[in-house]
């Protein structure tokens, strides 16, 4: 070990015997209470990501909503959406490396490649929209269909696949449902499918939330 | 199934604690001795001495990286470990339905 003991050091070794209530008690608390500290995703986080993206795709909506020719979000809606998306990548950045302090392992380096991989895919996929720009492609594929759902159907199977390359369950099952709304709001065409997006991902943010606090609240004991 | 048989080398509070602590991470996954210390609120001495105690057990396996100025311990459940610690809430659960 790091140091060495202080022999002067009480060492309650001798813990009296545990009655098997409170053995139960205290491997549930413990067990916990390291769920909890070891969750990069805190429901609370997740939460805040569930309204982050109903206002974000919600004002992009509205700020489309009537538009005859299409010819996509405006500035205020676009500056909404990014700022609340900075706010809940810092918050996220923060909750990662919180729960990551002093945690090694073949797990924790999948998840950061998986991360980094997962970044450079996001930016690839706005240069893929700039490519449909120069194509000449119109407006109601490059500022309204491929912006609202591709970079979430790419990113939510990659991540997905990624997810479950490490077991991680709760957090395949809500990359894949990701994918599955970008799917489908794919159908709204390039107004709705904003609102249909804001809705999907919120209600997938909140499902995720709710896994893991009835996973952190789940008693290891009482099976 | 009494008391006596649950698992002695598990069945004290503190290293309930470190066992349950370790047992959260995914398999394979190592944590620092000082963020198993903050988490479990130990003295360095403490811990040492019932971390050696797991050691030996083959309950967990530690190891020792430098960087040259700083040297850091890191602390992982084994498979046996994990095994006791399901064997013990295993134990723990019949014991509780009997009662």
């Amino acid at each position: 070990m790091t140091q060495p003991p202080n022999p002067h050091e009480s060492v309650p070794d001798h813990d009296s015997p545990l009655d098997p209530h409170e053995a139960a008690a205290m491997l549930d608390q413990a067990t916990k209470q390291a769920r909890r500290r070891f969750q990069p995703n805190p429901p609370l986080l997740n939460v805040f990501r569930a309204f982050v993206v109903l206002a974000a795709f919600g004002s992009v909506w509205l700020s489309v909503r009537g538009q005859h020719p299409y010819t996509g979000p405006s500035g205020w809606a676009i500056a909404i959406a990014y700022v609340l998306v900075a706010v809940v990548i810092g918050w996220s950045a923060s909750a990662l490396k919180r729960s990551g302090a002093g945690v090694t392992g073949p797990t924790q380096r999948a998840r950061n490649i998986g991360i980094g991989v997962l970044l450079v895919g996001w930016i690839l996929v706005y240069v893929f929209q700039g490519a449909l720009y120069k194509a000449g492609a119109p407006h109601d594929i490059v500022y309204g269909l491929y912006p609202a759902t591709a970079p979430f159907f790419i990113i939510g199977l990659a991540g997905a696949a990624n997810s479950a390359g490490r077991e991680d369950w709760p957090m395949t099952a809500t990359t894949l449902s990701v994918a599955v709304v970008a799917a489908v709001a794919a159908f709204g065409g390039p107004i709705d499918c904003w609102l249909i997006m804001g809705i999907g991902l919120c209600l997938a943010m909140l499902g995720n939330a709710a896994f893991t606090v009835w996973q952190q609240r789940r008693s290891v004991v009482r099976a | 199934m009494t008391a006596e048989e649950l698992d002695p080398l598990i069945h004290v509070p503190t290293r309930l604690k470190i066992v349950a602590t370790l047992a959260a991470l995914p398999d394979g996954d190592a944590l620092s001795f000082t963020r198993l210390q903050d988490m479990i609120g130990l003295t360095p001495g403490n811990l040492i001495i019932h971390l050696r105690k797991l050691e030996e057990a083959d309950y967990i396996s530690s190891n020792k990286t430098s960087n040259g100025t700083v040297t850091i311990t890191k602390v992982a459940l084994t498979g046996q470990g994990r095994a006791a610690l399901d064997a013990y809430t295993r134990a723990l659960r019949s014991l509780l339905n009997g009662l």
